[in-house]
């Protein structure tokens, strides 16, 4: 495209809006000089060719492995607008999602763009979709109006609107984005796309503000199966609407934290009794760990859908238990997996029926050997063995879990990961490798297999050395409930073999989840590094006492010099003319 | 300016003054001189210096103003007056009363803060760019760490097409498997970074490459984090091992990429 012809189409352009009188100032086309179009070329060739392709096509370095996939310029179909369902997006818009990014996406924000680099990047990137150039392609932003107060009834109006409208169908009864329809959702262009989960706000690419919410679902994004409701809804309903889904929400922010506190309680801990359980980890303090893809070890999962889980624990005289929790969008429960499946390199980029065929270019020439193998047999590996030993035992637990559509290949799981021994007293800061463990020093795994609902262990010396092991018994409870995955695990606090949790002890921990409908397996999961559990003691330490002695004692030194001070007085006043000046050698500091 | 925190200096400077104007007598000056170093280490700096530092700075500084006010006969006498007049002069008597609680009181206090703090889970340091070995291994590839430079380096000025070529390889190696790391603009920030601990390096940081002969950044590219000595805690850091995934030539290449990108040069060689 040359400046020239651009020139003149926006001469043309310009001339087309003058004559459509009716269009608003703020609506006109402007597609900057073509100094400025040039100068942005300079700032997306740096920064935003290796994702939005070059060309502004979309398919960048990066393409075949993020999920969603970056934004092709030439379609003009933009997913964070002010503007109408279909239409463009202002200059504003687009200034907003390159200055802030969309969180947890491969779209970052570029805080350190000036404003006028912004400006002129913008320029550039209109100039990839001719629709830039078409007046009817624009209209006037959409009013906002000032959220309302989130009252009870408000929100009470807002549920009845939510199901009314049936946004529970993709985003779940509550919002963990676990509808029924959830699974199948795809994109414009084929790409599998999942319904927000409405609960994990922070995680909004369009931003968490009540604004933000309202003009989502107000203008759509485009492109995606998430409609416009603006010609369904009143102003004044979609406000109660935004202050429904502003309810589901956990807070703002995800309070990550880095350490479990294990509570201590006398009473038994019985996995099966589901009102008890729960009631002794009502008292335990809840940690939410972020979670992000393995994609250190061969096996690589760049876009894993869960982000987070939740994890607390209990323990008594003899037992600890540990519970964690996090979202998924429907539960597989029919498919194999194990913490060592193998992952053959070119099932890293392919999520489930993602038609990446057309990719496959940029990445298969880096991983060429690999990508002639075929995937299903090989997969076997670990084989049934481990998984069949328990075949009947767990299946009753889900049986309505399945949302079926075809039900998966892999099934969920989780696991814990446990240093097999503690660090030594010389060196606090050793732990084996994150990643499984490594040869000098394993990990032992509590991992449960959502197909069977019960914990199997294994001890890890790296991510090609993962062996069973039966040293502990570990016992596991799961349940899926709209859209959570629920799993309390038990085990003895002494152990043989592994780590015992004794009071007051720090121990390492490592979580990692698999999603059977993102086919993650093996290595390919969502991991978190190294955290900690601290068993807390279990009676409760005194505060009262030391605070008491810290004052009586400051009181008691206060008293002395008062004592001290006016006795001396007295005997000066009694005795005149003795040297006055030695009395305060051992006073002065005290106060 | 030097992570100070202008506004409390400024603050205790300024009280600083109005005591000189007041002709503050030598306790006051004490006490005062005590007080406005806690305030200077706690809030005086953007990043607080640690509480144990800070105290073993505050001891001393108490003992030398000991020493200070018992230097003299008279200027001892006339540091403790004050203290002898607010105990023994009946016009004091409230004020007296009120210091017997209130002490108390600040000290509780300090004990029941000590032992509420929320707990936090251990830290450790590491080492950020402990000593490489003498040579490596890579791929069948030996080579030496102290003479080994970048071999596409030099086209940058003997053949800058062909250097281009291996700019453009380095590009797509790197957003092709680093920036969910170190970032789109490799600012150690990309959409995993939150989720890591060490956090992964920030190449826009003068403290990093611009310091690290190529050699060096390539060890850490090829071995990464199991490469690493204890002392760079190689349990804890998510950095892979590239020879796993990539040719030496695509190693290389993203190691000429991260300098180029962010306008630096590795160190010389034999440059300390
Ligand atoms: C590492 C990959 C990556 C880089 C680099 C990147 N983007 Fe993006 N970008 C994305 C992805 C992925 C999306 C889609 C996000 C979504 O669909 O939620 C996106 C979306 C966008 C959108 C569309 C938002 C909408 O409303 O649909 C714009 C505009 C955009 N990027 C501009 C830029 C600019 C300008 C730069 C360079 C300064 C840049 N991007 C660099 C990955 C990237
Ligand atoms: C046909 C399925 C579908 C229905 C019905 C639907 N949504 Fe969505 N919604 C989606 C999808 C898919 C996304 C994610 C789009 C993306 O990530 O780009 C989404 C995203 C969202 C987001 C978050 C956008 C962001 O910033 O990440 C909100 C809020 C939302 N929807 C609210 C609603 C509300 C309220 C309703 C009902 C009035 C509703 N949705 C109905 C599919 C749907
Ligand atoms: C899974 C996350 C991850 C990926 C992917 C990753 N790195 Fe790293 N990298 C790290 C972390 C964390 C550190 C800091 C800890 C350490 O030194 O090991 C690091 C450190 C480094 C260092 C050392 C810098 C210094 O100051 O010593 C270099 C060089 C480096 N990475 C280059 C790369 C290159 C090149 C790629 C892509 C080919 C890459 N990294 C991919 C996580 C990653």
């Amino acid at each position: 495209m040359t400046g020239h012809a651009m020139g003149r189409t926006q001469a043309a352009a310009t001339l087309a809006a003058a004559l459509l009188v009716a269009l608003p100032a703020s609506a006109q086309v402007d597609l900057g000089t073509e100094e400025q179009r040039a100068a942005g070329k300079v700032v997306y060739d740096k920064y935003c060719g290796q994702c939005h392709g070059d060309t502004g096509d979309g398919n960048g370095y990066a393409t075949p492995r993020v999920r969603p996939k970056p934004r092709d310029f030439t379609t003009g179909k933009y997913k964070f607008r002010t503007t109408p369902n279909g239409m463009l997006p202002t200059d504003d818009d687009l200034r907003r999602i390159i200055e802030i990014g969309a969180p947890y996406t491969s779209m970052p924000g570029w805080p350190n763009l000036t404003s006028a680099e912004i400006q002129n990047v913008i320029y550039y990137i209109k100039s990839f979709s001719p629709d830039f150039e078409n007046p009817d392609r624009y209209a006037e932003p959409i009013e906002i109006p000032r959220p309302l107060e989130s009252t009870e009834e408000s929100i009470a109006r807002g549920r009845v609107l939510y199901e009314e409208q049936a946004c529970g169908a993709c985003h779940g009864e509550v919002g963990r984005g676990d509808g029924a329809s959830a699974p199948t959702l795809v994109n414009d262009k084929g790409d599998p796309i999942r319904a927000a989960d409405l609960t994990q706000r922070w995680t909004y690419r369009g931003g968490p503000t009540k604004e933000d919410i309202y003009r989502t679902f107000s203008t759509g994004l485009n492109g995606t199966p998430m409609p416009s409701y603006a010609d369904s809804l009143e102003v004044e309903d979609r406000q109660h609407l935004v202050n429904y889904v502003y309810s589901l929400g956990d807070g703002d922010d995800p309070n990550y934290g880095t350490l479990i506190t294990a509570v201590y309680s006398d009473e038994p801990i019985d996995l099966q009794d589901g009102e008890s359980l729960d009631a002794l980890f009502e008292s335990a303090p809840m940690t939410r760990f972020p979670l992000v893809g393995q994609i250190t070890e061969p096996g690589r999962n760049f876009f894993p859908p869960v982000t987070s889980i939740e994890a607390q624990a209990v323990y008594n005289r003899d037992e600890i238990a540990f519970r964690v929790r996090w979202h998924d969008l429907r539960a597989d429960t029919s498919g194999r997996n194990n913490p060592s499946l193998e992952v053959p390199m070119w099932d890293e980029d392919n999520g489930i029926g993602g038609d990446e065929s057309d990719d496959g270019g940029d990445s298969d020439d880096f991983f060429g050997d690999f990508g002639g193998e075929e995937a299903p047999a090989e997969d076997d590996f670990f084989g049934d063995s481990g998984d069949d030993f328990f075949g009947d035992g767990g299946d009753d637990f889900f049986g309505t879990a399945d949302a079926g559509a075809g039900g998966a290949e892999f099934s969920d799981a989780v696991a814990l990961q446990f240093p097999a021994s503690l660090a030594p007293a010389e060196s606090p800061e050793l732990k084996p490798y994150f990643l499984y463990g490594d040869a000098q020093n394993p990990v032992d795994l509590w991992f449960v297999n959502l197909t069977y609902g019960v914990a199997d262990t294994f001890r890890g010396r790296g991510s090609d050395a993962i062996e069973p092991t039966e040293a502990d018994i570990v016992e596991a409870v799961t349940s899926y409930d709209q859209g959570a995955w629920t799993v309390t695990y038990k085990r003895r606090r002494s152990s043989r073999a592994g780590v015992s949790f004794a009071e007051e002890q720090y121990t390492p921990v490592a979580f990692s989840v698999w999603d059977g409908f993102n086919r993650e397996r093996g290595n390919k999961r969502a991991l978190s590094s190294w955290f900690y559990v601290y068993t807390e003691p279990s009676v409760e330490q005194a505060v009262a006492g030391p605070v008491l002695r810290a004052a009586l004692i400051v009181l008691a030194i206060e008293l002395l010099v008062v004592f001290l001070v006016r006795r001396r007085a007295r005997q000066q006043a009694a005795g005149e003319g003795t040297s006055g000046a030695s009395l305060t050698a051992t006073e002065a500091p005290a106060v | 300016m030097w992570g100070l925190n202008l506004p409390v200096v400024l603050a205790l400077a300024a009280i600083g003054g109005v005591l000189a104007w007041r002709r503050a007598n030598t306790l006051v000056w004490l006490l005062y001189t005590l007080g406005a170093l806690w305030a200077f280490f706690r809030f005086g700096f953007a990043v607080p210096i640690p509480q144990s530092v800070a105290t073993i700075y505050l001891g001393i500084t108490g003992l030398a103003l000991v020493c200070y006010a018992s230097s003299s006969r008279e200027r001892l006498a006339e540091t403790v007056q004050p203290i002898k007049r607010l105990i023994l002069e009946p016009r004091y008597r409230l004020a007296l009363a009120g210091l017997l609680v209130a002490l108390p009181a600040l000290a509780a206090y300090n004990v029941y803060a000590d032992l509420t703090v929320p707990l936090e889970a251990p830290g450790f340091g590491r080492e950020v760019h402990p000593p490489p070995p003498t040579e490596m291994t890579v791929h069948d590839e030996t080579i030496d760490m102290a003479t080994a430079e970048n071999p596409y380096l030099h086209y940058k000025h003997d053949d800058p097409e062909l250097y281009a070529k291996h700019l453009e390889n380095g590009r797509r190696v790197y957003y092709e498997n680093c920036f969910w790391c170190h970032g789109d603009g490799m600012g150690g920030d990309g959409m995993f970074a939150h989720g890591l601990n060490p956090v992964p390096s920030n190449f826009n940081d003068v403290g990093t490459l611009p310091i690290l002969q190529s050699s060096f950044v390539q060890w850490r590219i090829a071995k990464g984090a199991p490469g690493l000595p204890a002392s760079g805690t190689p349990w804890d850091s998510a950095m892979p091992a590239w020879e796993k995934f990539l040719t030496n030539e695509e190693m290389w290449d993203v190691n000429l990429f991260i300098y180029d990108f962010n306008g630096y040069e590795p160190r010389a060689l034999g440059q300390h």
